[in-house]
């Protein structure tokens, strides 16, 4: 299950709550490539939090920027505060990319971002439900979804480069 | 009291452990191509959670079900 199908899915990034609890600027977001992540910082993936520190390093001066959106829904691995989801952010990882308040991606109440973002199939042309936590999908600077790959897929696996690179062209 | 993952049915309540509860309302089978795993889920106007856990392990049981 990696990188999926294109299709017609089309996001907007208005009335994003930000970590800090203030509107997310869409301005970080609007026009660019972005790989959004539901994160959690007690998951035995949070490591990636390095990988994807590296793309945007990597990325962020073409046009590309990774979103990261806390979650608790996967086995409540994401409790703190914003304060202590942006210390261990910043401070162990170093990372530099917007960070959503935490949100839901699934469920009745799940964020409209992820409404559309979860009917996008991955590589195995399965959609629905986030499986788990550090599931990645890439957005185009046009705002069309172009590829979902599970949370196995490590930040800097080919197969996401190779879509980013394509999505800057 | 804990019971085994394998005996958890529809209905029951579990805790997780970072302390959130969750009644199951679906239990699916692997997480991540791992068979070894059961994921039970609550997916209800109250939450959706989901709790992994290994098949051959212990959960918490707040309470059963009466399903």
């Amino acid at each position: 299950m990696h990188e999926g199908t294109p299709t017609p899915e089309v996001v907007d990034w208005d009335d994003l709550p930000g970590l800090n609890g203030q509107p997310l600027d869409s301005e970080q977001l609007a026009g660019k490539a972005v790989l959004v992540v539901n994160v959690a910082s007690r998951c035995g993936l949070t490591p990636q939090y390095e990988g994807l520190e590296r793309l945007q390093r990597t990325y962020g001066d073409r046009g590309f920027t990774v979103l990261g959106v806390p979650c608790n829904q996967f086995a409540g691995q994401e409790p703190g505060t914003p304060d202590e989801i942006e210390g261990l952010c910043r401070t162990t990882y170093g990372t530099t990319f917007p960070m959503t308040a935490k949100l839901e991606v699934n469920g009745r109440r799940r964020h409209p971002l992820y409404q559309r973002l979860s009917a996008v199939p991955d590589a195995a042309g399965e959609a629905g439900e986030i499986e788990w936590n550090f599931e990645k999908f890439l957005v185009a600077p046009s705002g069309e979804v172009l590829a979902r790959f599970r949370p196995t897929v490590a930040p800097e696996d080919e197969r996401i480069v190779e879509r980013i690179e394509r999505a800057l062209r | 009291m804990t019971v085994r993952a394998t005996e958890v049915r529809i209905g029951d309540r579990l805790r997780t452990r970072t302390g959130l509860e969750l009644t199951v309302t679906r239990i699916d089978h692997g997480l991540l191509g791992r068979e070894d795993f059961l994921s039970f889920v609550e997916d209800s106007d109250e939450q959706w959670l989901k709790m992994p856990v290994p098949r051959d392990g212990d959960v918490e049981l707040v309470s059963r079900g009466t399903q």
